[in-house]
């Protein structure tokens, strides 16, 4: 079902979404924003790729969220000009880590695990019946005496939820790290 | 402009529950197609969910033949063979029935075993059935460079790759295909009284409702399993302990030996790219790189000088044009090609001269 450049997102991109929050994290004060702009750079590389797929995706997705925080610096006028130039060393960071998905299929294995016992009890409960018992959701609800509807509200939450985990390595959005000051002047625009 | 994120994401994931509850009419589809077209944002957000919501599918791994509803308590994952390291990962088929700690692993396969009683009884039962029921027989074959997509009557369906020939024989009680030569992906109706049944290579790769490739090479078998899971028998020896692959295993099997690896539903999928005609390759040795175009063109490759087998070669490739493939190779490598007749040649550069 997917087109090419559907796969190239998932595969090429997406795996990189834990490096990017932290990027996003460092170098963006309000973190609040932050899944926003994380939208808005996933955005303009599909766009992109939809004109013309980018030779080294990972380059390309740091280019652009770096891209994207000038624009909003600029759009806000506060920072001076000035610091603009100072932006180009954000690319520095785009090598600092390698997705961790990719080290194996177990580290991947071990994420996802996580991940699922991070889901609130019914979510969890519904979660596994439909994932790992492949049970559909109609026999779900009928077991656990809940309504269809149910069901599929905790397949969503679920869906998301396992998602932020998975992908970007946290479910509250909220920085794996700690912020570094070098770059606090970004966000002294608030 | 971005504040809506939020609400996309919720929308994006509304559409994949509703999706998953199954009886998705085409009038279903037509609306979440308008709805990803509407927007970029739109198309992302769903994306995203929907490539994680497929990996979790991974998580079978833990649970495999263990269907009767019991979820097993938080936590519970840590004492799976699978984090303990250097456990090879066809000893994946691990489950947790009981909520107590395991301390005993000694007999992990026979959890596999277990949840192919089932299958094995209606195997046999297959054979009962098949003397006196009506078997539907057909075969597929495919020339090099070309791919078709078959439909079964089961409603699963086989995508072959260059080269192939697959034969069918579908009963009331069994789906036995056999692939004679070449490769092919098999997306499983599911229906688990009547198993699916892949023979190649004196191996039966054997599936309930799941999705996989299977290869032949020269004397060589290659499984890739992207959703559900896979039994791997062999044929040869029954008494053999078969292997349990779950989404994103790959499994070699080179004269009786059996390597299975674990990696991403994303790198399996990738493994699988010459269904849309494209090679996807990373740091793969030029050697094997030209074994792949050569699978799909009649224009061979040949590799003049063997030091040049373990140049590394990375990129997307389009399989049918091996010419700018050898392009590129000229132009980043000290290679030089040359036509003879129906084969391009390629050499070291400079050391060509003294060479034919």
């Amino acid at each position: 079902m997917g087109s090419t450049v559907d796969d190239w997102f998932v595969r090429e991109v997406l795996v990189h979404e834990q490096a990017l929050m932290r990027f996003l994290h460092r170098n963006w004060r309000d973190h609040n924003e932050v899944p926003d702009l994380r939208q808005e750079v996933y955005v303009r590389v599909y766009e992109a790729a939809t004109r013309r797929m980018p030779d080294s995706p990972k380059s390309f997705l740091f280019a652009t969220a770096r891209n994207l925080l000038v624009d909003r610096v600029r759009h806000q006028r506060i920072v001076p000009i000035t610091a603009v130039g100072d932006i180009e060393q954000l690319h520095v960071m785009q090598d600092e880590l390698e997705p961790s998905r990719w080290l194996g299929g177990r580290e991947a294995l071990a994420r996802l695990a996580r991940a699922l016992d991070r889901l609130p009890d019914r979510c969890r409960e519904v979660v596994w019946l439909r994932r790992i018992e492949d049970l559909p959701q109609k026999e779900i609800a009928r077991r656990l005496g809940i309504s269809e509807k149910t069901v599929e509200k905790h397949i969503a939450k679920g869906s998301r939820m396992l998602a932020n985990y998975f992908h970007g390595g946290s479910d509250a959005g909220a920085a794996p790290g700690k912020t570094r000051s070098v770059r606090a002047w970004l966000g002294q625009s608030t | 402009m971005t504040d809506n994120h939020r609400q996309i994401e919720h929308d994006a994931a509304l559409w994949l529950a509703r999706r998953d509850a199954g009886s998705w009419a085409d009038r279903q589809q037509a609306a979440l197609d308008a709805w990803l077209g509407e927007n970029v944002a739109h198309r992302v957000a769903f994306l995203r969910l929907e490539a994680a919501w497929e990996e979790s599918a991974r998580l079978k791994t833990f649970a495999a033949g263990d269907m009767g509803g019991h979820i097993s308590a938080r936590g519970e994952w840590a004492h799976s063979p699978y984090f303990a390291p250097a456990i090879g990962s066809n000893r994946a088929t691990t489950r947790g029935r009981h909520t107590t700690l395991r301390k005993h692993r000694r007999w992990p396969i026979f959890a596999g075993i277990a949840a192919s009683l089932l299958i094995a009884a209606a195997i046999a039962g297959g054979f009962v059935w098949h003397d006196y029921t009506r078997v539907d027989r057909a075969a597929w074959e495919t020339a090099m460079g070309a791919r078709k997509v078959v439909h079964l009557p089961d409603g699963s369906t086989a995508t072959l790759g260059s080269e192939t020939d697959l034969h069918m024989a579908f009963s009331l009680g069994e789906r036995d295909l056999e692939l004679t030569r070449g490769e092919a992906y098999f997306d499983v109706a599911h229906d688990a009284a009547r198993p699916f049944v892949v023979h190649a290579n004196g191996y039966h790769v054997i599936a309930v409702g799941t999705r996989f490739d299977v290869r032949r090479d020269a004397g060589q078998l290659r499984v890739v399993v992207t959703r559900g899971l896979v039994r791997l028998q062999s044929a040869k020896d029954p008494a053999k302990p078969p292997a349990m692959l779950s989404a994103g295993s790959i499994a070699t099997i080179a004269d009786d030996d059996v390597a299975i690896s674990q990696v991403t539903a994303g790198e399996a999928r990738e493994a699988l790219s010459w269904r849309s005609g494209f090679v996807v390759f990373h740091r793969t040795p030029l050697a094997e790189a030209v074994r792949e175009f050569n699978r799909y063109n009649t224009r061979q490759i040949v590799i003049a000088d063997s030091s040049l087998d373990a140049l590394r070669v990375g990129g997307n490739f389009k399989l049918d044009n091996s010419d700018a493939f050898v392009r590129l190779m000229q132009a980043v490598f000290p290679v030089q090609a040359e036509q003879r007749g129906n084969h391009i040649v390629l050499s070291r550069r400079g050391a060509a001269q003294g060479a034919d």
